[in-house]
């Protein structure tokens, strides 16, 4: 295990909060995992005090099973250069939490993404349209419950095939190269 | 050329269609033998100037710069890329094909002038390829727009690409590169499968009912209960109003 990368200014942040628990998953990252009320305090103590300015991403992981999505906050400091992902469990329904818009801008993409491919309502997000998915009529896709297999075999059909186009090609000196 | 002219002045009432400029009767079959020779010349012409739309979706994009460039080089078969949908000849489609491109793919389509050619390249083409059981990759290409070629392989090689070009061209000499025709003879199928995957107030910019009318292309399948749907939806783009599918006399050829 290497040195702890927990910080005198980190440590009096995690301090400061109910910390469910503080795990070093690798040399620059540290994984902190937090009720779910607590995270905008989280990120606001974490920008003002050690200075991890950056949310780089916001993932979501749907667990089936407990019903609730995993959401997990990236946050990067140029000045220590460290990693502090935070995660947080919501439960799926009603699916709604808040926005950290106001103390991350970036966070408005993540969160329109993450509202169109899960179905997250993040109350204060300044844009939820969709995004990506802007010809999409059908449920959130990446949903656990979203099966793309069955969605593919309702909504197009195969292309034929023939074995005699293989004989075809064969004749004229193509085919498969073994 | 299979096109015919719309006149500018209405012919009168007492004017005969079938008399040349000194009021001579043409035999039709005469006609027809001068348009074929015509359409045979232009054809072989036609199959030795083909341009490409500089326009790529998915992973095949990377097989065509060594087959347009110095090593394959598909200019010495008078093939080349171009700029604008309006001056390009070929449309190739060269990989997936997810629904949201698929949309921009059928806009660039309608703006090329026919004749046109469609070559889906690759596997995810031809049945979605290593794609087949996502949700917003397009399946078969050929329900969305005639294709006159698939070129299999994932990705094919630029010598691949260079066989499916000759055999284009030589289709195309031979008067059977025709499949643009199909997309004016068959508009209400292609627009039902579009509408599936847009919704029923998919439209585009393109007046393709009109065109087909002055190609004289119109036929059975040229309208129905899909291209009904357009005059709900698709009525400010269209310069002629839309005649619906039971009103207007189909032609018989």
């Amino acid at each position: 295990m290497p040195q702890s990368i927990v910080t005198d200014d980190l440590d009096a942040v995690l301090h400061e909060l109910p910390t469910l628990s503080v795990e070093q998953t690798a040399p620059r990252r540290l994984k902190v995992c937090i009720k779910a009320e607590t995270l905008p305090a989280l990120l606001e103590l974490l920008k003002g005090s050690s200075g991890y300015l950056h949310l780089s991403a916001i993932s979501c992981v749907d667990w089936p099973d407990t019903e609730e999505f995993e959401l997990v906050y990236h946050l990067w400091s140029y000045e220590v250069k460290q990693l502090v992902s935070a995660h947080i469990w919501i439960p799926k329904q009603p699916g709604r939490f808040v926005s950290v818009y106001d103390i991350h801008a970036p966070a408005a993409f993540f969160e329109r993404d993450i509202h169109e491919m899960f179905g997250v309502h993040f109350e204060g997000s300044p844009n939820l349209e969709p995004f990506i998915l802007t010809e999409w009529y059908g449920p959130p896709p990446m949903l656990k419950s979203f099966n793309s297999r069955a969605y593919v075999e309702e909504t197009f059909q195969w292309q034929q095939y023939s074995p005699e186009w293989l004989k075809e090609l064969e004749a004229k000196g193509g085919g498969i190269v073994e | 050329m299979s096109q015919t002219v719309i006149p500018i002045h209405q012919p009168s009432a007492d004017h005969n269609p079938d008399t040349d400029i000194a009021c001579r009767t043409v035999e039709p079959q005469e006609k027809n033998l001068l348009r074929r020779v015509i359409d045979r010349v232009a054809d072989h012409c036609r199959a030795r100037s083909l341009f490409i739309l500089h326009y790529c979706t998915g992973c095949g994009a990377i097989e065509l710069p060594p087959t347009i460039t110095s090593r394959f080089d598909s200019e010495r078969l008078g093939i080349q890329p171009m700029v604008t949908p309006r001056q390009a000849d070929i449309l190739l489609i060269t990989g997936y094909l997810s629904v949201k491109t698929l949309k921009r793919v059928i806009l660039t389509y309608e703006q090329m002038q026919g004749p046109k050619y469609v070559i889906g390249m690759g596997s995810c083409s031809i049945n979605g390829g290593m794609y087949w059981h996502s949700y917003a990759t397009v399946k078969r290409l050929q329900e969305y727009m005639p294709v006159d070629m698939y070129i299999a392989g994932c990705m094919p090689r630029p010598e691949a690409i260079q066989q499916g070009f000759l055999q284009l061209m030589a289709k195309i000499d031979r008067g059977e590169g025709t499949a643009w025709k199909d997309y004016y003879h068959n508009y209400n199928t292609y627009l039902g499968h579009q509408q599936a995957l847009f919704g029923p107030d998919w439209h585009t910019p393109t007046d393709v009912i009109a065109e087909a009318r002055h190609y004289d292309l119109l036929s059975d399948n040229t309208l129905g209960e899909h291209t009904d749907l357009l005059a709900k939806f698709a009525s400010e783009y269209v310069t002629h109003p839309i005649p619906s599918a039971k009103a207007i006399p189909r032609s018989t050829s």
